[in-house]
């Protein structure tokens, strides 16, 4: 996706901001270091300077509109995007406002999560797991584990599907995008289309849809289009960009389903409310388990839905910890990693100012993980947002790490995790052993490992 | 023991007692059912009087008749192990004590509060229950279409959301628990479609057991996922040659080698008593929560009730609460594989004839020698030749009606579902689904139907994948078998 200058995209990435005017970038771009929008170390601009000046009197996540008006929490967020989309973006943040207050269309969506996705999805101790970090003299914390691998399809996205699939309705459009890596988001798009009769069209690189051949046949099934992009290196990056076109030309009648907590405002905000039933349901079961709320709240980061969707309630609850995990791929130092808040810089991205992985040039670093849904460049800004705040913590897993994780709850509990969500298990071996006993963790079980079990079986030789 | 229920002048004959068996005990295990010189078994059996005899039942019974057979049989049935005459304990003398403690420890956790609130909590934590009870607009919109808008309102029950994803793992969970509380370490289990496995293994591992699951080779290349998925949940899985019911069988083998230590998990309502109760007894929770929930919903009773028919551990988990519900229509769906008229179907209430299998006298598709015919389907869960004691004893007198559908109906009904819902059903579950095309042209304008969704069809992708594109293909190809390679197997039943 290409909602900011072409020069932030990989260097062989067609430009996406009008459908005519795509000019192929030579595979030696020249340098455009002054140029970009995107913040270099080397040459801070002054705008920068003064946002952060303003947010530093204000480094108070009770206090802070997140989003304000503009879509800005502290400096980041915002709306870098062609011009032709401001006016669909205002129109669906128009929409978005008034829905939120309007109880039908909430009934209909409460109704809908309940017996269609399958919620309130279940916050289960685990015995086994607890009892693995117990420490020599038993001491140590409660793991409990929020099930939203129990969902309908699998996974926390269908909140976020469901819910933008019935705003696109009342809209009355009648035409739904979305673009898709390894495939989930788009299943996910296609199942809830296929719920509310929507015409469904996916974008997905011609190089993934070999990949995952039967995701494909599998959106098919669901009733949706699937359309491979071959420009570029025919994978999510030039998906999103055709996804972006798509909308830019057809912006009447199509609503873009995106899939994650990142794009301009007001998707990350939109994107956040509509997944911030996981906590909620988080605050309710706590009271009822064990009369308090959770100490450490964990969650992995890819886009940073799902961990959105569980901090949001508790961003304002200061004796909440809040911990985010990233995928650091092969290690942090080897270049192949997804780990964009602990290595990553400032710049724009996909039309939001956030933390993204980019070299000196601000070109795109080609991210890496085991897990497709991690293997993102970029961030969520409420999540650079509250990292810069010091409100919530990010570290980092390894492939390995998460592949030991994703056979501990495999063998522990008989829950299979999503590669992604073992990324958030896996940091539980480096937390555990920090905490008083008795402390309550909840990790955010963000999807099931059905998915994985062939990725997982080649390194764990089973 | 295991003959007492049978009259003394005639005789199944048995294999006699082989003591170079490899298990010591000087048993083949199961049974195998044989007909007597000319005699078939069934009609040997309607001698016996202490039981409801098939002339009587061939009349059309009056509806207070039904009520009435089914108080009598749910009043013997702890005592005889039986449902009418079907079912029973016909299993060799070394078993009959195990099943016997099984049975008390059984009446014992049912009645414990504590052992029932642990249950529940993992029921409603681990697995995920309640399953809503969804109304499927757009399934119900297209079968009224051909009617000018007019038809039944179609819910599905959401089985296939539970964790594994199918119905199987009340049972699995509830079971574990129960062979914990019995202090056995060791759980052996058989499994067909993987499901069952798979909710075993997920089981063996929460509660720190160790898992042996037995799946048939053929059964291991169609569902080849949920393979994977018990070995990373830990358990060892063996192949045996053939099927479910060959698997089954080497399940129950290993289980009587290690009487002590081992706890052999029965997947569905089949087997000796009190296996088909017990299995029956954990599923009802599908019909308890659909009642309360067809209450909230529209205040009233489903009015009919649509389940696939494998052994029948679904369809029982959903009828079971509303057997005694007369205005409630029971409908099972069975599996015609590639048409009746052949061997390649599962259909064993609509072909098949009585006789024993698996320690349960039952329906069950058989040769004229008594051997079994090794049944087919798309749906690998419901290939088994027999049936439940329970469901066979249902047919009897009438309860419940059985039809069937072929593997390209219940094909059909998948992607069906897929493309108006967004829900990919299990297979299995699609047979049930298949139904609605031929049972809503004939209810009236928003009867209320409850479909028992029972398992998510991710297994299926790959098969349904195939079928789609030989579909897709020439056109000659649309009169040639429409399903994997599966040779059918007339092995004889050990």
């Amino acid at each position: 996706m290409a909602f900011a200058a072409a020069s932030s995209s990989a260097a062989t990435a067609r430009t996406s901001a009008q459908p005519d005017l795509a000019f192929r970038i030579p595979s030696n771009p020249p340098k455009f270091a002054k140029f970009t929008p995107s913040i270099s170390r080397r040459s801070p601009p002054i705008s920068c300077k003064m946002a952060a000046t303003a947010v530093d009197k204000e480094l108070d996540a009770e206090t802070l509109q997140r989003p304000d008006a503009f879509g800005r929490f502290g400096r980041f967020g915002g709306k870098y995007v062609p011009e032709t989309l401001m006016a669909a973006l205002t129109e669906l943040e128009a929409a978005f406002n008034s829905l939120a207050t309007d109880h039908e269309f909430q009934k209909e969506l409460d109704g809908i999560l309940k017996d269609y996705v399958g919620r309130e999805s279940p916050l289960y101790f685990a015995e086994r797991l607890t009892e693995h970090y117990k420490r020599h003299d038993g001491t140590g914390p409660h793991v409990y584990l929020k099930r939203e691998d129990l969902n309908h399809t699998g996974a926390h996205k269908i909140n976020n599907a469901v819910a933008q699939a019935l705003l696109a309705k009342r809209l009355g459009k009648k035409r739904i995008i979305a673009e898709t890596g390894a495939g989930q988001h788009g299943v996910a798009t296609a199942t809830v289309c296929a719920r509310f009769g929507l015409e469904c069209i996916i974008y997905m690189g011609a190089q993934d849809m070999e990949r995952q051949a039967l995701n494909v046949f599998r959106m098919r099934l669901l009733g949706a289009e699937v359309k491979p992009v071959h420009s570029g290196t025919a994978t999510l990056k030039d998906a999103t960009s055709e996804a972006i076109r798509d909308w830019v030309t057809n912006v009447e009648t199509t609503h873009y389903i995106l899939g994650s907590v990142a794009g301009p405002h007001p998707y990350p905000m939109m994107v956040r409310e509509f997944h911030k039933v996981i906590g909620q349901e988080t605050r309710k079961q706590a009271l009822e388990k064990w009369g308090g709320k959770p100490d450490v709240i964990v969650a992995c980061i890819g886009g940073g839905s799902n961990a959105m969707g569980i901090f949001h309630e508790f961003v304002e609850d200061e004796g909440v910890r809040l911990i985010g995990v990233e995928a650091a791929g092969l290690g942090l130092d080897s270049g192949k990693h997804a780990a964009t808040l602990t290595k990553g810089e400032i710049g724009v991205l996909h039309g939001a100012m956030s933390y993204l992985l980019q070299d000196e040039d601000g070109q795109i670093i080609e991210p890496h993980s085991i897990s497709a849904g991690l293997d993102y460049p970029g961030v969520g800004p409420e999540h650079s947002f509250l990292k810069d705040l010091g409100r919530a913590e990010y570290h980092s897993i390894t492939d390995e790490e998460a592949l030991e994780a994703f056979k501990r709850l495999s063998r522990l509990e008989g829950i299979i995790p999503a590669l992604e969500t073992s990324h958030a298990l896996a940091y539980l071996e480096k937390l555990c052993p920090t905490l008083p006993d008795g402390t309550k963790v909840v990790l955010n079980c963000s999807g099931r490992g059905d998915k994985d079990v062939n990725t997982a079986i080649n390194y764990l030789k089973l | 023991m295991s003959l007492q229920t049978l009259s003394p002048h005639h005789s199944i004959s048995l294999p006699s007692p082989n003591p170079n068996h490899s298990n010591g005990l000087g048993f083949d295990w199961p049974l195998r059912s044989v007909r007597h010189e000319g005699f078939k078994v069934c009609s040997v059996m309607s001698r016996d009087t202490r039981t409801q005899t098939q002339t009587q039942t061939q009349t059309q019974a009056r509806k207070t008749d039904v009520l009435r057979l089914i108080d009598e049989a749910e009043e013997s049935l702890f005592r005889t192990g039986k449902f009418g005459r079907f079912g029973g304990i016909f299993v060799p003398e070394t078993l009959v004590t195990c099943l016997k403690m099984l049975l008390s420890e059984f009446n014992l956790c049912m009645h414990d509060p504590l052992f029932q609130g642990e249950l529940s909590a993992a029921l409603r934590d681990y697995v995920g229950r309640e399953t809503p009870l969804y109304f499927a607009q757009r399934l119900t919109d297209h079968y009224k279409s051909s009617r000018g808008g007019e038809g039944p309102d179609i819910y599905l029950k959401r089985e296939d959301l539970n964790h594994g994803g199918a119905h199987k793992i009340n049972n699995a969970l509830a079971q574990a628990m129960l062979a914990k509380r019995m202090g056995r370490r060791s759980v052996v289990a058989a499994t067909g479609a993987g499901q069952h496995g798979v909710a075993t293994a997920a089981a063996c591992a929460k509660l720190a057991m160790e898992c042996t699951i037995i799946m048939g080779n053929l059964d291991m290349e169609r569902q080849s996922s949920n393979v994977l998925l018990m070995k990373h949940l830990g358990a060892e899985v063996k192949s045996v040659p053939g099927t479910f019911k060959d698997a089954t069988s080497e399940a129950i083998r290993e289980w009587v080698g290690d009487l002590e230590r081992k706890y052999y998990l029965a997947g569905t309502a089949v087997g000796p008593h009190p296996c088909p109760a017990m299995v029956r007894e954990f599923q009802s929770i599908i019909g308890i929560e659909t009642r309360r929930q067809a209450m909230e919903k529209w205040g009233g009773k489903p009015d009919v009730l649509v389940a696939c028919v494998g052994s029948g551990s679904n369809a029982l988990g959903m009828f079971h609460e509303f057997v005694r519900d007369e205005d409630v229509r029971l409908i099972g769906v069975e599996a015609a594989g590639t048409g009746m008229d052949g061997e390649t179907h599962s259909a064993t209430l609509a072909k098949g004839e009585i006789g024993v299998y698996h320690g349960a006298m039952t329906y069950l598709l058989q040769d004229h020698e008594g051997q079994i015919i090794g049944p087919h389907s798309v749906g690998v869960g419901l290939e088994y030749p027999g049936v439940s004691p329970e469901l066979s004893f249902m047919r009897e007198i009438t309860r419940a009606e059985f039809h069937t559908a072929t593997d390209e109906e219940a094909l059909d009904a998948y992607a069906l579902l897929c493309r108006l819902e967004g829900i990919c059903p299990a297979l299995e579950a699609a047979h049930a689904l298949a139904h609605l095309g031929k049972l809503c042209p004939t209810l009236p304008d928003g009867a209320k139907v409850v479909v028992n969704c029972s398992g998510r069809g991710d297994k299926d992708i790959e098969t349904v994948s195939k079928y789609q594109q030989l579909k897709n293909g020439s056109v000659s190809d649309r009169n040639k078998s429409n399903h994997p390679t599966k040779t059918t197997s007339n092995v004889v039943n050990i």
